[in-house]
């Protein structure tokens, strides 16, 4: 209904092969370009803070598992373990001296090298053997970080942040940090939405739907295998600095627990494997979700409007939660994305069914 | 062999307003020399729109007509020229426009005789081809018109080295043409400079359905004159975005994509192919938008398909609003102007099914809409101008370049096609023919001297075509002057176009009006018996075969409701006043209508003379004998009652 097609016509396949061809698609991009880029002029401190900030980050992990997972069809259950690398890196890298901008880059060598080694064992196993894999990966990490004090500085330890700037810009306040983590969160997506059309890209996911077939066409899956794990982490790493750096400002082992992987997990399901939205989706719906749904059961109780006991009240919540997890599972299997595409779709044909032309 | 058959010695004294380097190649200089970055042309190819600057455009037929004088092409050639609508092929009739040869456009899917009689008659000695089913065809047939020395073709597909004796690619020629421009100094402002406003652009023909085709050879004056005049009237405006899809042998393509292209600066786009042309259509999404009535049906079709196959909430929106903005619209055309009320619903509406709809057909930046050649169906009509199109209706022949006759933006009728664009002058004789005059009325016939006796005389156009003016003098065309009868008052009236009014109706199949030398005019009809067999069973009417359903009393107050409309529409004069169903549709096996359902009245009115006296002896039925013949050879009589039923005689 709102999207006009009529009158696109490319004079080159380059502007064919555009991310958004449509206008109606560019506008979107720019109405919520605009309005990222004002977010600290009308809102609050806490909700900027608390809310988009870190869903800004988690968004960018989950596209970097995204990329693994949604692109390369690799599982990864080990992911927070890749973002702990990241983050413990980058801090001891600053901590040494390093200026932030190489220290970032470190902990993204870092962690590239380290999720590369146990994503080798990709190249042998697959499916529930390779989610046993990175999970091995996980506790190994854990492991490591809580029992090596000259890392995690103590088992109960928890490393502040040093002060750092970025290109001479200090990151310090909550508006600096915001634009940092948004600056970020734009790079991963445009790399995420550029990879897609790579032959890297096209390569990942020819091994994702058969990999002896991608073997056949020309696509090297020991090589391609490698490299997905590779840039994931990459990119992974870096995400963890970020983290640390913008929105926890101290790290501890807890915060890239086996939990947290099992999130990111569920942010790449729920929002829709290899989509870029659906990274924003599901990182808001698993980041965001539960917070609305305690304040807004929370405020039925305070309102006398129902009565809940104190132990349901912590629970309740989750109930909910989880049940509008598999209540979208099972509306669209392919996650948030594809419901915002089925949308899309129905409105580039309205009034009619299917494209008419 | 020089064209002359309108033997005057010096053309120039024929149009002595015309000036002499107003031509369409010095129209194509000053655009490349004025507008260097405008895109003259977009072609598609594999899904992406090469453009084309005017500079590019120049060049292009600047190297050709270099490469093709060198392939022997002279002044006065007529040279066959036939496709789908191809850039190459446009530069390639300029490029003979520029050398003062004569393009002779012939239809794409034309059979082969076709294209060998018209080789025959013009003498044709080259032809340039699109592609090798053209090259075959002509190739099918050059053994009967050996003076065929050369082929040319645009796309050299299938044609590698497989070309027959004579072929080349049009390629080639043009590489040719540009090394000798670089050579011979000068030879650009020569090519530039030598055709004349008096020479012929192109040579088309008439559609042959009596006899064959009549050449008519335009000047460059005559489609100036045409394209001038309408863009005076504001039916063309500068720069437009065209669509280059209908075929390149119509006069209409030559006045809207090169004549008009050229003085009115349009970008003119050229489809894949014509089986993508309806998609590429919404790629480009053009200003200026002309299609026949059938196209403009079809699309109607398209979009009750889609509406039908669509979901619930969608189509109940559009069953809501269309029908909404079509009681508007019918409203506008008889001058009651909407209230706030409806004008800010018609304002939701445009946002929830008008503008996507437009949007969807490839419509939404169309300014100006027309349609031409044959009278449109209200239904049609009402829908895209309520759908936001402005669409009308205009009139004309190959004759006069297309352009005399058409609606103006406020003065929009269904019955009606408008009034003469400016410096066309238009009457209609004594015996009710349509006659115009202008600087865009062609010179004469190719060689057919009797014919442009016939048709020029005075400098009037006899179009062969009968119209009367309405009360606000707006032009009807009423349809070929031969079909026209007298009715015993002498009131004429041309059956075909009532008739042709009331099939507009989904629920008459065929219907044969009767009048002459009669003191009313009546009808039979046929029902559909699919159409109204379907709205019986939405009734619970209980039939159980056409001749039954005809004779349904509701059946027959359908059938006289819509004639009563069409009653509504026409003057007292040309009312039915009584018609009768009947009992079975008009058969080609039974001669009563030919293959391609034209009427054989004279078929008619002898089988059922029986019929036709009782409706004017005044008798309320009539129990009529049919004559069967069954598949067996066998025939046998079988008596039915026939209803005849009155129609009020006067407005009410």
């Amino acid at each position: 209904m709102f999207y006009r097609l009529s009158g696109i016509h490319h004079t080159r396949y380059e502007s064919a092969r555009a991310l958004w061809p449509v206008p109606a698609d560019r506008w979107q991009v720019v109405a919520l370009a605009v309005l990222a880029l004002a977010a600290p002029l009308f809102v609050s401190n806490l909700y900027l803070g608390s809310y988009i900030l870190p869903w800004l980050i988690w968004a960018a992990a989950a596209l970097s598992l995204s990329l693994l997972m949604g692109l390369a069809g690799q599982l990864h259950f080990g992911f927070a373990a890749v973002m702990a690398i990241g983050a413990y890196s980058s801090i001891h890298l600053v901590r040494a001296g390093v200026p932030f901008e190489l220290a970032l880059l470190g902990a993204g060598v870092v962690s590239a090298l380290i999720g590369t080694v146990f994503g080798a064992a990709a190249l042998r196993v697959k499916g529930l053997y390779l989610v046993m894999a990175t999970l091995a990966m996980q506790y190994l990490v854990d492991w490591v970080i809580i029992n090596v004090p000259a890392i995690s500085g103590g088992a109960q330890a928890t490393l502040r942040t040093p002060a750092v700037s970025f290109l001479g810009l200090p990151i310090s306040t909550l508006i600096e940090r915001y634009y940092f983590a948004l600056g970020w969160a734009v790079l991963i997506t445009l790399f995420f939405m550029n990879v897609k059309r790579t032959s890297f890209g096209r390569a990942l996911v020819a091994i994702r739907d058969k990999d002896f077939a991608a073997a056949v066409i020309g696509v090297d899956p020991f090589r391609y295998k490698l490299m997905a794990f590779l840039t994931s982490s990459f990119i992974g790493g870096v995400t963890g600095a970020v983290l640390a750096f913008c929105y926890y400002r101290a790290v501890t082992p807890e915060q890239f627990s086996f939990n947290v992987s099992i999130q990111l997990v569920a942010m790449v399901l729920v929002g829709g494997l290899g989509s870029a939205i659906g990274g924003y989706l599901g990182a808001g719906f698993v980041l965001l979700v539960p917070i609305f749904l305690t304040n807004f059961i929370a405020g039925l109780g305070e309102s006398g409007w129902i009565y809940i006991s104190q132990n349901l009240m912590a629970h309740l919540p989750l109930i909910f939660y989880g049940a509008m997890i598999i209540g979208f599972l099972l509306l669209e299997p392919l996650g948030l994305a594809k419901i915002y595409d089925n949308i899309r779709k129905a409105l580039l044909v309205w009034p009619f069914r299917h494209s008419r032309s | 062999m020089q064209h002359d058959s309108v033997t005057l010695p010096d053309p120039a004294t024929l149009h002595p307003n015309w000036k002499r380097d107003d031509h369409l190649i010095a129209l194509l200089a000053r655009n490349a020399r004025d507008y260097p970055k405008g895109v003259a042309m977009r072609e598609r190819d594999r899904g992406i729109w090469h453009e084309i600057t005017w500079p590019r455009y120049l060049d292009a037929v600047l190297c050709l007509a270099a490469g093709l004088e060198e392939q022997g092409i002279k002044a006065g050639d007529v040279v066959l020229v036939t496709g789908d609508n191809r850039a190459q092929l446009y530069f390639a009739m300029l490029a003979l426009v520029t050398l003062r040869a004569i393009p002779s456009p012939a239809y794409s899917d034309a059979q082969p005789e076709e294209v060998l009689g018209q080789m025959q008659r013009e003498n044709i000695r080259a032809a340039i081809a699109e592609d090798q089913e053209q090259v075959d065809k002509i190739q099918s047939v050059r053994d009967r018109h050996p003076e065929l020395r050369a082929i040319f073709f645009d796309d050299p597909r299938g044609l590698e080295s497989k070309a027959p004796a004579g072929a080349r690619a049009l390629e080639d020629v043009a590489e040719a043409g540009r090394r000798r421009l670089q050579v011979t100094p000068g030879l650009r402002e020569d090519l530039i400079s030598r055709p004349s406003v008096h020479d012929v652009a192109v040579l088309l023909h008439s559609s042959g359905t009596t006899g064959a085709p009549k050449g008519i050879p335009l000047k460059h004056g005559h489609v100036l004159a045409g394209v001038r005049n309408a863009a005076a009237a504001g039916y063309f405006h500068v720069g437009e975005e065209h669509m280059a899809y209908l075929p390149m042998a119509w006069v209409g393509d030559f006045s809207f994509s090169i004549a008009a292209g050229l003085e009115l600066r349009f970008t003119v786009n050229i489809p894949e192919n014509q089986e993508t042309a309806l998609h590429d259509l919404r790629e480009i999404a053009p200003t200026l938008y002309f299609a026949s009535p059938r196209a403009w049906s079809s699309m109607l079709t398209r979009v009750q398909v889609g509406i039908a196959e669509t979901t619930g909430l969608k189509r109940w929106l559009y069953d809501h609003f269309m029908p909404f903005a079509v009681r508007l619209e019918r409203a506008r055309l008889d001058d009651r102007s909407p209230n706030a009320l409806q004008r800010l619903w018609h304002g939701v509406g445009e946002a929830v099914i008008y503008g996507p709809i437009r949007d969807q057909l490839g419509l939404r930046r169309v300014k100006r809409a027309y349609t031409a050649g044959e009278a449109i169906g209200e239904d049609v009509f009402l829908y895209f101008r309520a759908l936001g199109l402005n669409l009308r209706q205009f009139y004309g022949q190959t004759e006069n370049c297309a352009l005399a006759v058409a609606q103006s933006p406020e003065d929009v009728s269904l019955t009606t096609v408008g009034r003469p664009f400016p410096g066309v002058d238009l009457r209609i004789d004594e015996q009710g023919e349509i006659l115009l005059k202008g600087d865009n009325i062609f010179d004469g016939y190719f060689q057919n001297e009797k014919s442009t006796a016939e048709t020029l005389r005075d400098g009037w156009l006899h179009t062969g075509d009968a119209g009367e003016f309405a009360a606000d003098g707006q032009l009807v065309v009423l349809g070929r002057l031969s079909e026209l009868v007298h009715k015993a008052d002498g009131t004429r009236f041309i059956p075909t176009w009532l008739e042709n009014r009331l099939k507009f109706s989904p629920n008459i199949r065929d219907v044969c009006v009767i009048g002459a030398g009669k003191d009313f005019l009546s009808a039979i009809v046929c029902i559909d018996f699919e159409s109204v067999g379907h709205w019986a069973q939405e009734q619970g009417i209980s039939y159980s075969s056409y001749a039954e359903l005809s004779q349904r009393p509701q059946v027959i107050a359908l059938i006289r409701d819509e004639i009563a409309r069409l009653n509504a529409a026409v003057p007292e004069t040309l009312f039915i006043q009584r018609f009768v169903n009947l009992h079975k549709e008009f058969d080609p096996d039974d001669g009563e209508v030919t293959r391609t359902r034209k009427l054989r009245r004279n078929v008619i009115d002898d089988r059922y003379g029986a019929i036709i006296d009782a409706i004017y002896d005044g008798r309320d039925g009539i129990d009529y004998e049919a004559k069967i013949t069954y598949e067996t050879g066998q025939s046998g009589t079988l008596t039915r009652h026939l209803a005849i039923t009155d129609l009020p005689e006067r407005r009410a």
